[in-house]
């Protein structure tokens, strides 16, 4: 492998995770599991109206709850803390500040009103029950058009006409484009809210010591570093005496990236009580008030040559906000929707205009490839050209596909591509699937009176992205660092930012550090989610950046005590340190297996004798290394689905699901493999199943699993993966994978629904979710409502 | 308070405890006996998370109150692996398949499985298929994996499970 | 999510439990627990804030299956999955079998009690609609003694039965099916295993090739069960066609007239009625055919 680390061993095979032992047992300690002396429960009251001005709140009756402790009303909390801030330089953003707790107007249903702090969550229950709130009902804002429309009520002073922000931009000469056009192919999309729904919920153990002044939360977060420094002056504690900590995390997918106001007002309370209060968000607080992604409605414009060739892209999107802003500010979900939407084709001229509008609904969070609608309505359009042109799905595809010989190059965007390869697993999907074969199986099920749709995708994920990229989408893209100790036994300890939640980085970045430094896999120990131990990052873990980012860290900082432990070993051997080798922790001349010295020996050496060890050494057995990423890159994959659909009840049946997928160099196929599956399953119920729903009141219409529904393993199929690893001359050559799966599905599996519709005469999808009814609808079999 | 003593067999160790009486299962094996391995994901019967072997077969503890839970017999995941951290063979076979990431929904699924293991040996009728497998593990929701390393793993604990002879 | 405060009582006998439903004073709501597997959530949502909760699950003689004079007596407390692998309910009640498996999952079975799901009376339930089809005898006992029901008058409304609340159901009495009888549910759910937007309950008595009777009920159409009395009437007597059962679906849809939820529209769990009308019944007669 060109200029490749020292791998070897361990890193590209399916090492078993080191994360099962504890999770499998139960043995965890997850926020809920959290149990300290003394401690305290909270539970929030929240608000049953979509919009409304609270005129009169009256919390007598519960304070008077044997086992309540206290209650905050939002002026209480209010003189405690500072409103939650997420305002950024970012020209046109219009980021309103709120409170912990409302005290002055709600703007969605489940928007806290009250905190309770009792002994036991039956009991912060109970006096909940006794708050009496009264509210003058405003009109609720529930869509974006609803937002925009003139004389729309306002949500907020400071957002006029509820434009959290505006801009286009164009790329290009467009008009040119749009001229030389034999054909102009539009299409539009309005996805649905769906969400994440971790399996463990939002929550957090906020823990105050009185006499040192200390505070310690114990968060479900996927950035300990990012949430320590948000919080720290919302909550007026001096950031010195705050610690965040993160122990085993159930799923984050963008939710658990920002600081909600729930955390502030926890860690708050507990400073007031001055002990431990738990939080743990229960699933209908959860579904109702965590918020929920996705919601963005697009319109696209193709000009196009008669031969398929993109000329040119005019696309709006509008993007629901929901009322409060969170981390990061919605400005940066527009730039990643349009500097990934070209995507890994050729287009020479790209115009696009967001409008980002605030509604009275819970907030719009990340989710897995927070992007996603980019991959979903382009690959939806190129199977509208392929049809207007009268060309295949594949051709259209393979006619304006960047190929590996076109690098390096830029995207219209601005974005070089070098080393992208959508294009060769595109080919590679193409090679494995006999188009002609699934037509004819078509035309035979047609004959059955049976209905099938096949439909493909490709795409780009940013993961990491690259600098160029970043600064595209006006996000930082920052360095990762990692410290790594040799313990003076010769073990090793090594601190990273990030904060697994499912991700197996105490497997990937043990079995990376375990190659290159020569130790065994069982004797390293990540350590992470703690401020006071690991190193600085404000991302944590969301992006899909540690398959590079993190595992550079480690290669590199495993690297340097690599050098220094053969350094001193050079001289302890007397051979020189191209003659050394390491193995089970262990230095040893080649081929002269008798003369060696352990690890240990020397990491002792160090620790407890540094000046006895040999002269000019560096004797430090702790190294914090920082990895720029070498440039970054992406990932690509290309996906095939296959479905039937039933024209009687309008299920949909995925019946096969194919990808291509190239991450590079992969440290555990079967981490990947888990990723890309986890994935695609949460794209695949996303379109079918999931939905936020709200009713035209503001009411929220999905608070129970019996309603939110989640796919279960019958709704889903078997997923076969065939792995490409183009490698590069980067010392890291691993990609991420983690959000792949749920931006390209939707797209494939849309594209699969169309070709059924599409066979029996029907119009294409506009609207997401597809359920059943929505199916039978589209293929004309009931009216809709 | 309204309570209610009550005594319970909680992996193979007897228990007398009083319970308030609203208190449901999950939270009395979590809080009051500290057995936190049972997870709670949705308090209202669907996600499985919760799931617990009661006399014998698999149920919700999210679902039945504490006090309902006198004079039976429970097991939890803390029961099947035996203190000098052997693991039991069904979690063996999901080490072995990869077939979890972020643990949460874990417990749940293992004791499921388990459930379906302990049935094969006595005897009585286990899913065949992966398909079948699919089904059955329906009452469990897992949100990072997409079920395939579950089903991978419930195939390896189900055929080294030997069943009896019929 | 955590239960309001209740007082509890877990009676052994019918009676107490019966005096422990009628001594009301100032409790408030008092409920019935069984399997718990509807109540228990409705708890936890406090969408249910009873006074008092009386446990029956420790009253002894709920849980049997019994069949005597061609008329099975299934228990209230009798688990959902107990009865699903029930010899005497697969051979003497073919459609309750056919039904169970469609109810929520496994561990749920386990638990809930077929009692349950008919007091519950969920309008999407299986059981329910099985009680319906089959003109199941629900028998509850309350102060003033024991009283049968006929299901057609037991399920009034949503999630409203004719159980007044100091009574219990004891039990559901249903007549076996004789040999030429077939049955068949099918519905159609979002996901395996949750409630359906639709469900049909067929059973279908053959003599030679022609029905002698019909028994079909539909669930998630309406705010009860429903009987689909005119595809009865539309079979009966005849020989299963296509012709014949789109006359008997199409009589039935053109009654229905459900409401929409974010599930399924009013046209779509119309429309899947008779789609799943045509399918049970079909399915129901080749299995009637089989036992001949
Ligand atoms: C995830 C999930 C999925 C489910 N899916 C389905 C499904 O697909 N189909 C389906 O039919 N059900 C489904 N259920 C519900 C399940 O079948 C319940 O068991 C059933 O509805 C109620 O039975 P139970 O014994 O649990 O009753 P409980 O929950 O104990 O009681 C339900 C109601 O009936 C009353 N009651 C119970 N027994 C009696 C009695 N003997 N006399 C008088 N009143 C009584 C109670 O007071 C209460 O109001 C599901 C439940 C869950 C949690
Ligand atoms: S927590 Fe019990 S089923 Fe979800
Ligand atoms: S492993 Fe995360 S929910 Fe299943």
């Amino acid at each position: 492998m060109a200029g490749g680390s020292a791998i070897s061993g361990l890193v590209g095979a399916r090492v078993h995770r080191k994360e099962d032992r504890t999770i499998l047992t139960g043995t965890g300690r997850y926020v809920d599991d959290v149990q300290a002396r003394g401690m305290l429960h909270a539970h929030f009251l929240r608000s049953t109206v979509a919009h409304g001005r609270i005129t009169s709140i009256d919390v007598d009756e519960a304070r008077k709850v044997e086992g309540v402790v206290r209650v905050f009303t939002g002026a209480d909390m209010s003189a405690i803390t500072e409103d939650l801030s997420f305002a950024q330089p970012i020209p046109g953003l219009h980021s309103p500040s709120y409170p912990a707790i409302a005290h002055d107007v709600v703007r969605f249903v489940g928007e806290p009103v009250a905190l309770i702090i009792a002994e036991s969550r039956y009991i912060a229950e109970d006096a909940a029950g006794l708050i009496e709130i009264d509210y003058d009902i405003l009109d609720p804002i529930m869509s974006t058009t609803a937002g925009l429309a003139d004389g729309a009520t306002e949500l907020f002073g400071d957002v006029p006409g509820n434009v959290v922000h505006t801009d286009e931009q164009l790329f290009g000469d467009i008009e040119a484009a749009f001229s030389q056009a034999d054909h102009v192919v539009e299409q539009s999309l309005d996805q649905h809210r769906w969400a994440c729904n971790p399996m463990e919920t939002r929550g957090g153990v906020a823990t105050y010591e009185t006499g040192s002044g200390q505070l310690v939360y114990e968060a479900s977060t996927q950035t300990t570093h990012t949430l320590r420094f948000l919080l720290a002056g919302w909550i007026r504690q001096p950031i010195h005496q705050f610690r965040v900590t993160a122990n085993n995390i159930g799923g984050g997918f963008g939710l658990k990236f920002s600081a909600y106001r729930e955390d502030v007002a926890v860690c708050a309370a507990a400073k007031a009580v001055g002990g431990a209060v738990k939080w743990v968000e229960d699933r209908n607080e959860h579904l109702v008030a965590a918020g929920a992604a996705r919601e963005e409605q697009l319109t696209l414009q193709a000009a196009v040559k008669a031969d398929g060739t993109l000329l040119g892209l005019r696309v709006t999107m509008k993007l629901d906000a929901g009322a409060y802003p969170i981390n990061p500010p919605a400005t940066v979900y527009a730039g990643l929707v349009r500097t990934t939407l070209p995507g890994p084709y050729k287009l020479p001229a790209y115009h696009f205009q967001h409008h980002i509008v605030a509604t009275n609904k819970a907030s719009y969070i990340s989710l897995r490839g927070p992007w996603a609608v980019e991959t979903l309505v382009r690959e939806r359009l190129m199977d509208k050209i392929a049809e207007t042109c009268g060309i295949s799905p594949v051709e259209v595809r393979t006619r304006n596909l960047i190929t590996l010989d076109d690098q390096p190059t830029k995207m219209i965007t601005n974005v070089t591509l070098e080393n992208v390869t959508a294009a060769e697993t595109f080919q590679k999907l193409v090679e494995m699937v006999d188009l002609d074969e699934v037509r004819r199986q078509q035309e035979a099920a047609r004959a059955e009176g049976r209905l099938l749709g096949f439909g493909v995708g490709t795409f780009i994920e940013p993961a990491p992205g690259t600098q160029e990229f970043w600064a595209a989408v006006g996000f930082p893209f920052g360095s990762e660092p990692c410290r790594i100790r040799i313990e003076i036994d010769g073990k090793v300890t090594a601190f990273t930012p990030q904060t697994p939640h499912g991700q197996s980085h105490e497997t990937t970045l043990s079995q990376l550090i375990a190659d290159e430094l020569g130790v065994g896999f069982d004797d390293i120990r990540i350590v992470y989610g703690d401020t006071d131990a690991t190193p600085f990052s404000m991302l944590g873990t969301g992006g899909s950046r540690a398959a590079t980012m993190a595992s550079g860290a480690a290669v590199y900082g495993a690297r340097e005590l690599r050098k220094r432990v053969l350094e001193i070993a050079s001289h302890m051997l007397e051979a020189s340190v191209e003659d050394l080798q390491i193995a089970d922790g262990v230095v040893s001349v080649k081929g002269a297996p008798g003369a060696s010295v352990p690890m240990g020996q020397i990491a002792m050496g160090c620790w407890l004798a540094p000046d006895q060890m040999p002269p000019g050494t560096n004797t430090e057995m702790e190294f914090v290394a920082d990895y720029d990423g070498e440039g970054g890159g992406f990932s690509q994959a290309s996906h095939a689905c296959w479905v039937e659909v039933d024209q009687q009840t309008g299920k949909i049946e995925v019946q096969r699901f194919l990808v291509v997928e190239d991450c590079g160099k992969m440290i555990n196929p079967a981490v990947v493999e888990g990723q890309v599956i986890g994935g695609i399953a949460m794209g695949v119920g996303g379109m079918l199943l999931e939905h936020s729903a709200y009713a035209e009141d503001g009411q929220y219409l999905t608070a129970t699993f019996m309603d939110y529904l989640m796919p279960s393993a019958p709704e889903l199929p078997e997923i076969e993966i065939e792995h490409m690893e183009f490698e590069t001359d980067k010392v890291v050559g691993s990609r991420g994978v983690g959000e792949g799966g749920t931006v390209l599905a939707p797209a494939a599996l849309l594209n699969a629904i169309d070709d059924a519709l599409a066979q029996v005469g029907r119009p294409r999808i506009t609207e997401t979710p597809i359920t059943p009814t929505r199916m039978l609808e589209l293929l004309g079999v009931i009216e809709k409502e | 308070m309204n309570t209610r003593e009550i005594t319970v067999t909680v992996n193979g160790r007897k228990r007398t405890v009083n319970v308030e009486v609203r208190r449901t299962l999950a939270d009395f094996l979590r809080e009051d006996l500290g057995l936190t391995a049972t997870h709670l994901g949705c308090e209202h019967g669907v996600c499985g998370a919760c799931t617990v072997i009661v006399d014998g077969h698999t149920e919700r503890s999210c679902t039945q109150l504490a006090v309902q839970a006198d004079g039976r017999e429970i097991t939890t995941v803390e029961g099947l692996a035996t203190g000098d951290g052997e693991l039991h063979p069904v979690q063996q076979a999901l080490r072995d398949n990869h077939s979890f990431q972020c643990g949460f929904c874990t417990p749940g699924f293992v004791m499921t499985i388990y459930g379906m293991c302990e049935d094969k040996k006595a005897g009585r009728p286990v899913p065949c298929s992966r398909t079948e497998i699919r089904e059955e593990l329906s009452g469990n929701i897992c949100r990072c994996t997409g079920y395939q390393s579950i089903v991978d793993g419930t195939e390896a604990a189900l055929a080294g499970t030997a069943g009896k002879e019929s | 999510m955590k239960p309001a405060v209740f007082e509890y009582v877990s009676p052994t006998s019918v009676d107490e439990a019966v005096t422990a439903l009628s001594t009301t004073d100032d409790i408030g709501d008092v409920k019935v627990l069984a399997g718990g597997q509807s109540l228990v959530p409705l708890l936890s949502l406090r969408l249910a804030q009873p006074g008092r909760i009386v446990d029956i699950n420790g009253i002894e003689n709920l849980s049997e299956i019994t069949e005597e004079a061609g008329v099975v007596t299934i228990g209230a407390l009798v688990r959902q999955a107990v009865a699903g692998r029930s010899d005497v309910v697969r051979r003497s009640i073919p459609l309750m079998a056919a039904a169970i498996p469609l109810i929520g999952h496994g561990a749920i079975r386990n638990r809930g009690t077929v009692g349950g799901s008919i007091a519950h009376a969920d309008p999407a339930a299986e059981l329910p609609t099985v009680a319906a089809c089959l003109d199941a005898e629900l028998v509850a006992q309350g102060p003033g003694g024991e009283r049968s029901i006929r299901a057609a008058d037991f399920f009034t409304g949503f999630f409203t039965t004719a159980l007044s609340e100091d009574e219990i159901l004891t039990a559901v009495r249903i007549r076996a099916a004789g040999p030429g009888t077939g049955a068949a549910y099918e519905e159609v759910a979002r996901r395996h295993g949750d409630f359906a937007m639709a469900g049909v309950a067929a059973q279908v008595r053959l003599d030679g090739d022609t029905v002698a009777e019909a028994r079909i009920a539909i669930s998630g159409v309406d705010l009860a069960p429903v009987r689909a009395s005119k595809a009865e009437a539309a079979l009966a007597g005849r020989t299963i066609d296509d012709a014949v059962l789109d006359e008997a679906a199409d009589a039935t849809v053109a009654d229905l007239s459900p409401s929409s939820d974010l599930h399924g529209s009013a046209a779509y769990r119309k429309h899947i009625a008779g789609v799943l009308i045509r399918k049970a019944v079909r399915t129901a007669a080749a299995r009637a055919r089989e036992t001949l």
